[in-house]
């Protein structure tokens, strides 16, 4: 079960159409009116909530691309460099 | 402060370390073991894009502006997840079409056109001017902050009064001659440069390590972490942390500033020819893509993470974020860590060299390739062009950075560092419509690029370059308050009336409104140039797998180039040396015709490789214009084929149009079995189908002449009316001969005067010779197709078609020749029966006639009984036997054998009798009979090579005295009284000499005497076995039945050989006379 989801969800990863997908929601997530749930002078942790927003989404990004590019490089491993 | 000489040395010393990273990272490409073919090598450079804005500016954005520092890092996050197809097709495009820059590219796309090269140069150099200005700057205030002179100041120097060169001249002079030592070693600018990528990499590692050590040590020693830091700004001026962290609703810190910085970045980390130049060029291999997609924002993230932080600390040290550009390195000197502030110098220093040397790589790469070349390659090729160009190259880097120094020392003074990094960016965006729909949109065409690209260029410039200079030069003038002539619409900064942005989201909307607006409206409105299209495919679909495009080549030169003549041309710019490198690596297992040529089918492709390969070092616009020029210097020109197939291809391989001629061709050939009616109506389809003027099919006859076998057309007597030898000074003789296909597209080039002549006169555009051979046989013939009007007639589709058809043809012959072979062979065999029938007839006759030359019935006489028999083996023989009665009671007998049994011997043994009886009327004694019948023949046989066996004998029946004489015959047995002798007499057979003396015998015979005279034919009779029959056998056959009478015993006898000699038939001639004494 948790194999064939692995399966799935690396093949997701190699669509072309889930990576436009995640710029198109990367966009969304940084741009008016989203961002304005973030915009509040509020300190949680004792850090301004928009800029740990930013760092924690930023770093969440670096990882979904993390996995497609781990997903990409079986691809291309499979099928020899594309 | 720092001691200057301290950080004097220790920039030399980094500088050295540089050069040395450099010259390692070369040596190691010349050995072919590249060190930089390497993910974290690719994705480290590619951290380029983080410049001293990076590591100065972003500080003081964040202190004075806030939040909107980080828009510019998490833009390029963002592009990171189309990497790995947007990317990866412009590193896939720009490998298979030799780009050279980012100019290249998008002008390649739209035609190749110079135009469009030179307008993105002048866009990217006005807009990276400022940028490489900021970089310089950057580094001559660091050195001043760091020691506190203004010049590059050397302690010794103090005392000579020497005027010492400014910081940013000297950094300006030694990236130069860095750029120019890794950057332009080689013309070829499609080469990947491994010492500079080196270098980058090794500055990239170098900030990122002196600005996250210098976060840490400010936010944790000086600090109690970043918490702390937040809590003490919030105490002290809630205010100001709520104003820096969050975004207001307009102006700098706001949403849409947000949206613009962040589309901005994502435009530039593309755009910038430095990114263009290190992701795309300096890519070793596509999957590193893949790896840096993630290294490269992480890179971003920890080069930022500290950056918040810094500022904040900063404004709470100074109280304010008055020098906030320069935070990074003026805390560490205030909390007083000296060596901190070096490393933070030395970060800040390999930001911008990092970036000055890629740009000023780059940019002159462009400089060279769009505004030079097009007037260089106007003059006359010389043999220093390669050496001239590369010069060009070098001057162009130097160029471009002493451009940012004058800039800088002009107007950098006054304006703030991050305000020259969004120009730049504002002015990089102005691509991205031409170079994505390039990517994506096949509508996409040259005028509606360069339409935007001016539009969005001006744009650019009114409402954002303008304004700055005119405020870094103190000219806060009417101009920008009011508008041009005081129209208040044209305010460079209200454009329209559109106001409450900041400059940036301004610029950004007004230029891709017009940028965008113009592409789309022209790209719609207006079509596509021919060589426009061609480029579409290649980018568009660069990955459209091979099968799926047409295999036909569309285009054909004019006038056939030779390889050398090309190898010429590519040697005038890229030197010998590369010239033959790049053709050899080309023509590897090609073909190569014996004039040096390749086929005229390949010409078109040759072109495009040399195209490429000049593309490599010149720039596609400039590599295509060279071609162009050259070929029609020599006479020739590209141009479309004519389309003889029109419809669409229903497979991949063949249209519409070669399928219904194939049937239709078919079905002629199994129509007829008439060669000359196959021929004809194969070449009124031909001249029906295809717009041919006249077609001729000659075929091989007995002597080696093709030979004119039938045409369909109109005039060209000499064409129709002439056989062809076997030669190879005419075309029909050569396609014969070399088995394949002569053809010309226009006979304006042919080379055979006799053939010239006769085009000439007839008028013919082009033709072609197609042999008519079946797979791997000789050909039988020749199928001539000429065309009057049309030149280029002749694609490689359609002489496969015509080749095919001929292919056919060969078969029709085939058979029909193998129907005629075998009807002959019939009717020889007919008339060899025929023949043979009559000859048997003949001899048939001749036999009646030779067996009615022989005595009908023999002679009666008193006292004994006489019988004979002849039967000859073939149709006529050799044997013969007579009577001759003299009176009532004498008889005379003769019996002969002439030698063989053929035609000739009857014609001897008709002789024979005819001397005889001439001779028989005087009476003669046996002997003299054969003497004188010697004489007589003598001549005549041994002209025939035969001779004569005979036996002669008188009988009277009177005495019963037989005298006999014998001529080397068989003797004859006598039978009597159950014994039985032969008869012998001495003599020579008839023939052998003139002169023969023969014996004469004689004997009484008695009552119940038997005689038996025969020929060999009996005694010489074989069985199966090979044994004859013998006279033994003879004998003992005879001796019983000596009562019978004579007719009886001859029928005997005959069964008895004749079974005797049985299944054979009989192989001599048998002659028998038998005379019984009563």
């Amino acid at each position: 079960m948790k194999n064939n989801l692995k399966q799935i969800v690396l093949h997701r990863l190699k669509l072309k159409d889930t990576w436009v997908i995640c710029f198109v929601l990367g966009m969304v997530m940084m741009n008016y009116p989203f961002i304005s749930i973030f915009n509040k002078p509020t300190l949680p942790f004792g850090i301004p909530l928009l800029y740990l927003y930013l760092l924690v989404g930023w770093v969440f990004s670096i990882f979904i691309v993390y996995l497609f590019s781990r997903a990409a490089r079986k691809d291309s491993d499979t099928r020899g460099h594309m | 402060m720092l001691d200057v000489n301290w950080v004097w040395g220790t920039a030399l010393l980094y500088i050295a370390f540089l050069f040395l990273v450099a010259y390692y990272a070369d040596q190691r490409q010349k050995a072919g073991r590249s060190i930089t073919a390497n993910p974290w090598v690719y994705a480290l450079s590619i951290a380029v894009y983080a410049t001293s804005w990076t590591f100065y500016g972003s500080v003081g954005k964040a202190a004075t502006t806030g939040i909107d520092f980080l828009p510019v890092y998490l833009g390029p996050t963002l592009t990171a997840f189309t990497w790995w197809f947007l990317l990866k097709k412009m590193v896939r495009i720009s490998k298979e079409n030799n780009i050279t820059s980012i100019a290249d590219f998008i002008s390649s796309r739209y035609g190749s056109s110079q135009w469009l090269g030179a307008i993105i140069t002048v866009i990217t150099l006005m807009g990276v001017m400022p940028y490489i200005a900021l970089q310089l700057k950057a580094v001559s205030t660091s050195f001043t902050i760091i020691t506190g002179y203004h010049d590059f100041h050397v302690g010794f120097m103090e005392r000579v009064y020497i005027p010492s060169p400014h910081p940013g001249l000297f950094t300006a002079l030694f990236l130069a001659v860095f750029s120019v030592l890794f950057g332009a070693r080689h013309l070829i600018s499609t080469e990947r440069h491994d010492g500079l990528v080196a270098a980058i990499a090794l500055e990239s590692l170098v900030k990122l390590m002196a600005m996250l050590t210098v976060g840490l040590c400010i936010t944790y020693f000086a600090f109690n972490g970043m918490a702390d830091i937040f809590q003490r700004v919030h105490q002290k001026d809630p205010q100001l942390l709520v104003r820096l962290t969050t975004l207001s609703d307009h102006g700098d810190n706001s949403y849409a500033s947000m949206f613009s910085i962040l589309t901005l970045s994502m435009g530039a980390v593309m755009l910038l020819p430095r990114q263009f130049q290190i992701m795309v060029l300096e890519n070793a291999h596509e999957s590193h893509l893949n790896t840096a997609s993630w290294r490269f924002p992480a890179y971003m993230f920890l080069m930022n993470l500290f950056v918040m932080p810094i500022a904040l600390a900063g404004v709470l040290m100074n109280g304010s974020n008055v020098g906030a550009d320069y935070f990074v390195l003026t805390l560490p000197m205030q909390l007083g860590y000296p060596w901190l502030a070096l490393v933070a110098f030395l970060g800040g220093f390999s930001a911008s060299a990092g970036m000055v040397m890629v740009e000023s790589i780059a940019v002159s790469t462009m400089l060279l390739n769009h505004v030079l070349l097009p007037v260089v390659i106007k003059l006359k090729p010389r043999a220093w062009f390669p050496q001239l160009l590369i010069n060009l190259k070098r001057f162009g880097i130097v160029l471009v950075i002493l451009l940012g120094y004058l800039y800088q020392s002009v107007v950098g003074e006054s304006y703030m560092l991050a305000n020259m990094g969004l120009i730049s960016f504002s002015a990089a965006i102005q691509f991205a419509p031409a170079l994505v729909g390039g990517l994506y949109w096949p509508r996409g065409n040259k005028a509606g690029a360069i339409a935007g690209l001016l539009a969005g260029f001006a744009v650019w410039f009114y409402t954002l370059l303008l304004p700055s200079l005119l405020r870094a030069g103190g000219w806060q003038s009417d101009f920008l308050m009011n508008g041009p002539f005081g129209i208040a619409l044209l305010r460079p900064q209200e454009f329209f009336g559109l106001s409450g942005l900041d400059p940036y989201t301004h610029t950004l909307f007004w230029s891709m409104f017009v940028n965008i607006g113009a592409y789309l409206s022209l790209s719609i409105l207006l079509g596509q140039g021919e060589k426009e299209r061609e480029q579409v495919d290649r980018f568009v679909r660069v990955f459209a797998p091979e099968s799926a495009t047409p295999q036909w080549e569309t285009k054909r030169l004019s006038k056939p180039v030779t390889i050398v003549q090309f190898v010429n041309l590519m040697t005038k710019f890229i030197g010998e040396q590369q010239a033959n490198v790049a053709i050899t690596d080309y023509l590897g297992d090609r073909e190569i015709d014996g004039k040096g040529g390749v086929s005229e089918f390949e010409l078109p492709n040759l072109k495009r490789f040399v195209e490429k390969t000049l593309a490599g070092s010149l720039g596609g616009a400039a590599a295509g214009a060279v071609v162009e020029s050259f070929l029609s210097d020599i006479g020739s020109r590209m141009e479309p084929v004519y389309d003889i197939f029109s419809t669409v291809r229903t497979s991949r391989d063949q249209s519409r149009e070669a399928l219904f001629v194939r049937l239709r061709a078919s079905e002629i050939m199994n129509r007829s079995l008439e060669l000359d009616i196959i021929m004809g109506d194969l070449l009124e389809l031909l001249l029906r189908e295809f717009k041919l003027d006249l077609a001729v099919i000659r075929l091989l006859n007995e002597e080696s002449v093709l030979q004119v076998r039938c045409y369909r057309g109109i005039g060209g007597d000499r064409l129709t009316a002439e056989d062809r030898l076997l030669e190879i000074d005419t075309h029909v003789g050569e396609a014969f001969l070399g088995r394949r296909t002569e053809f010309f597209n226009d006979t304006a080039f042919i080379t055979k005067p006799i053939a010239k002549e006769i085009f000439r006169r007839e008028g013919i555009k082009s033709f072609a010779h197609i042999p008519i051979a079946s797979e791997g046989s000789q050909p039988v013939g020749i199928l001539s197709v000429f065309s009057r009007s049309i030149v280029g007639l002749f694609t490689e589709q359609f002489v496969e078609l015509l080749e095919s058809l001929a292919g056919q043809m060969a078969q029709a012959v085939r058979i029909v020749e193998e129907r005629e072979a075998k009807e002959r062979e019939r009717r020889q065999k007919e008339a060899a029966l025929l023949e043979n029938a009559r000859v048997t007839r003949d001899l048939e006759l001749a036999k009646q006639i030779q067996l009615s030359l022989l005595p009908e019935s023999p002679p009666t006489l008193p006292g004994v009984r006489i019988a004979s028999r002849c039967v000859p083996a073939a149709h006529v023989g050799g044997d013969y036997y007579d009577f001759f009665e003299r009176d009532n009671q004498v008889v005379d007998l003769v019996i002969a054998d002439v030698s063989g049994h053929s035609v000739g011997a009857a014609l001897i043994m008709v002789e024979t009798r005819s001397v005889l009886r001439a001779q028989i009327k005087e009476p003669r004694s046996a002997r003299d009979l054969l003497t004188l019948l010697n004489e007589l023949l003598y001549d005549d046989l041994t002209g025939a090579e035969l001779f004569i066996t005979m036996f002669c004998a008188r009988y009277d029946s009177a005495t019963r005295i037989l005298r006999y004489a014998n001529a080397g015959h068989t003797r004859p047995l006598l039978f009597r009284a159950g014994n039985w002798m032969e008869l012998d007499a001495e003599g020579l057979i008839l023939g052998v000499e003139r002169n023969v003396v023969f014996e004469e015998q004689r004997i009484e015979l008695q009552a119940g005497d038997l005689l038996f005279i025969y020929t060999d034919g009996i005694i010489e009779a074989e069985n199966a076995e090979g044994e004859l029959f013998g006279i033994p056998r003879l004998c003992g056959l005879l001796g019983p039945l000596s009562d019978l009478e004579p007719e009886v015993l001859i029928e005997k006898v005959l069964s008895e050989v004749s079974s005797y000699a049985w299944p054979q038939p009989l192989q001599d001639d048998i002659s028998m006379v038998v005379m019984k004494v009563a």
